[in-house]
């Protein structure tokens, strides 16, 4: 206990301008280290094109030449040139995001309702619940190939890839979250002889709407990863598309454009998911289904 | 309007309670069943002839498909070299992954400056660096082992870190006013509350390292499963794609199970205070 006393003590006895940088540095630490730390990361990385440590790439497996790393000011200008200049990137960004937003309202339609109602009945859930376990242990890319065989390389095909992968945590989840229905308040809903639509509507959905945004943001961060492979697994148009051609045509700072973008939306869309979770916190009952392999 | 005399009773849509002996055979003959018929409409449909059965083969021919090269021993390479860069990503996954989540966790300084970092390599799914990857390493066994490393050393960190971070403050403090060591602290407190998350984390980092496999595999390889589901879709060969998929999905399997039996030993030391 003295101890603490102690240091407690001297860290207020500081006083004058020490102080003052003392409590300015501290009051904002978090910002300061962070914009240093990736402030230093990005001198070393363009150090790697230009500085002496340079020659620090010729070790052990790694065989990177300055071409293949790129630097952050070519990365800065390439983006520059990309968005503002030509523009190219725009077509690639609006094929994704249609894909993304066509796939999502296609696993949201299927997979909630298909969920839900599995949850809801005793022997269809034992039929389902090995089946969606299967699923969800498949790693389901390892399909894109056979997709592409079935439907070519058109927009329908990742479409498929990417609701494919989407779904299996929807339905987990609205699946999981009819479990958690109090049934307490399903046997007065019948004892007063509710109708299913009812049932559903004034207990059930209420219930599920965590779940159903925690299998949204999975479903969300799924298919970032469904619209990546379904394109640079043999796609005409999309940011996966250009981030596969540039790579091997090793336009690298093109390629992290391409990657940088995806960051962006990664943020963008998970962010706004947590938002409208965050309004919903209030009435979670018990933490949903995360795990997914 | 009649109210039910039996409350919980037989209801339709209510979950009955029956024996839990009784339930549970109704589960696996159900789940079973549901199981077994899919694979009969899928061989059924295929034999009929409804759909082409060179587009959607079937499960006999998948298994047909299967003898020949485990017969043959051919289909050990490709397994072994897909399981080395499993391994060797995962592992090295876990070993940078515990200790970055454990030093976030503890210092809140070391969170500051890698915390950005984390969270913006959480953000975008790392199978999108796969073609730079490919440049770097090259297309044999290390850009696999790179891809499943990023895939998997995010989840693990951010697993543990969230453990260290929910640790019980009170159990802290007290262990604080006893002066217990720092080294102390981190193996009798610290670890301990730490290992559900740590699970959770090691679980859907498995998944993660699996899929940067297949992907990095698929997208560009010599030799692996996810090589040989590539080749066979290009030779339109259906039956060998459902071969290595299934393989994967045994692999998942097993690699999920095996996590689950470490996670039940360790929950049996964990302080009985944590478990409540």
């Amino acid at each position: 206990m003295t101890v603490l006393v102690k240091q407690r003590y001297g860290e207020q006895r500081r006083a004058g301008v020490l102080r003052v940088i003392h409590e300015a540095y501290f009051g904002y630490e978090r910002g300061i280290l962070g914009v240093a730390a990736f402030t230093l990361f990005l001198v070393l990385w363009e150090g790697l094109a230009r500085g002496w440590w340079a020659d620090l790439l010729h070790i052990g497996a790694l065989r990177v030449k300055p071409i293949m790393l790129s630097s952050p000011s070519t990365i800065a200008a390439t983006a520059w040139q990309m968005y503002f200049v030509t523009g190219e990137i725009w077509r690639d960004l609006g094929f994704s995001g249609l894909e993304f937003l066509l796939a999502l309202l296609v696993a949201a339609v299927l997979g909630i309702p298909a969920g839900l109602i599995a949850g809801r009945y005793r022997d269809l859930s034992y039929a389902v619940d090995p089946l969606l376990n299967a699923l969800n242990a498949t790693p389901q890319v390892a399909l894109v190939p056979l997709v592409v065989l079935w439907m070519g390389a058109g927009l329908g095909a990742r479409v498929f890839i990417i609701a494919l992968l989407m779904i299996v945590p929807l339905m987990i989840n609205s699946f999981a979250a009819m479990r958690t229905v109090e049934p307490k308040y399903l046997t007065l809903a019948h004892s007063f002889d509710a109708s299913e639509w009812t049932v559903f509507r004034t207990i059930i959905l209420p219930a599920a709407t965590p779940f159903l945004l925690v299998g949204t943001r999975l479903a969300i961060g799924r298919g970032m990863i469904g619209v990546v492979v379904g394109e640079i697994y043999g796609a005409p148009v999309g940011v996966g598309f250009m981030i596969n051609q540039a790579g091997q045509t090793f336009q690298t700072a093109k390629v992290f454009v391409g990657v940088l973008t995806i960051v962006v939306a990664g943020l963008v869309l998970s962010e706004a998911v947590r938002r409208v979770e965050r309004r919903t916190e209030r009435w979670r009952p018990t933490q949903a289904q995360e795990q997914q392999p | 309007m009649s109210l039910p005399v039996t409350v919980g009773g037989d209801a339709p849509g209510i979950h009955r309670s029956r024996p839990a002996a009784a339930l549970r055979g109704r589960r696996f003959f159900i789940g079973a069943g549901t199981i077994i018929g899919l694979l009969a409409l899928w061989e059924a449909v295929a034999d009929v002839g409804l759909v082409n059965p060179m587009l959607i083969s079937s499960p006999s021919r998948v298994v047909a498909a299967g003898i020949e090269p485990f017969a043959s021993g051919d289909i050990w390479q490709d397994i072994n070299v897909s399981a080395r860069e499993f391994v060797w990503g995962y592992l090295s996954a876990i070993a940078i992954g515990i200790p970055l989540g454990l030093a976030t966790g503890c210092y809140k300084r070391a969170d500051y400056v890698c915390g950005p970092f984390i969270d913006m390599l959480n953000a975008v799914p790392r199978v999108t660096f796969l073609p730079i990857l490919i440049l770097w390493f090259g297309i044999g066994i290390w850009s696999k082992v790179a891809v499943a490393f990023l895939g998997a050393v995010i989840p693990i960190a951010i697993a543990t870190h969230t453990g260290v971070r929910t640790n019980e403050a009170r159990f802290i403090r007290v262990a604080r006013s006893f002066c217990a060591s720092r080294f102390k602290l981190l193996t009798s407190i610290i670890l301990p509350g730490t290992v559900p998350y740590l699970f959770t984390g090691l679980k859907y980092g498995a998944g993660r390292a699996l899929l940067g496999v297949v992907v990095g595999e698929i997208y560009a390889s010599t030799a692996g499963i996810g090589h040989m589901i590539s080749d066979a879709a290009n030779l339109f060969d259906t039956s060998t794609v459902f071969l290595g998929v299934a393989l994967f999905m045994a692999a998942g399997v097993t690699v999920t199970a095996l996590l689950n039996r470490i996670e039940q030993h360790f929950d049996r030391w964990r302080p009985e205070m944590q478990r409540r």
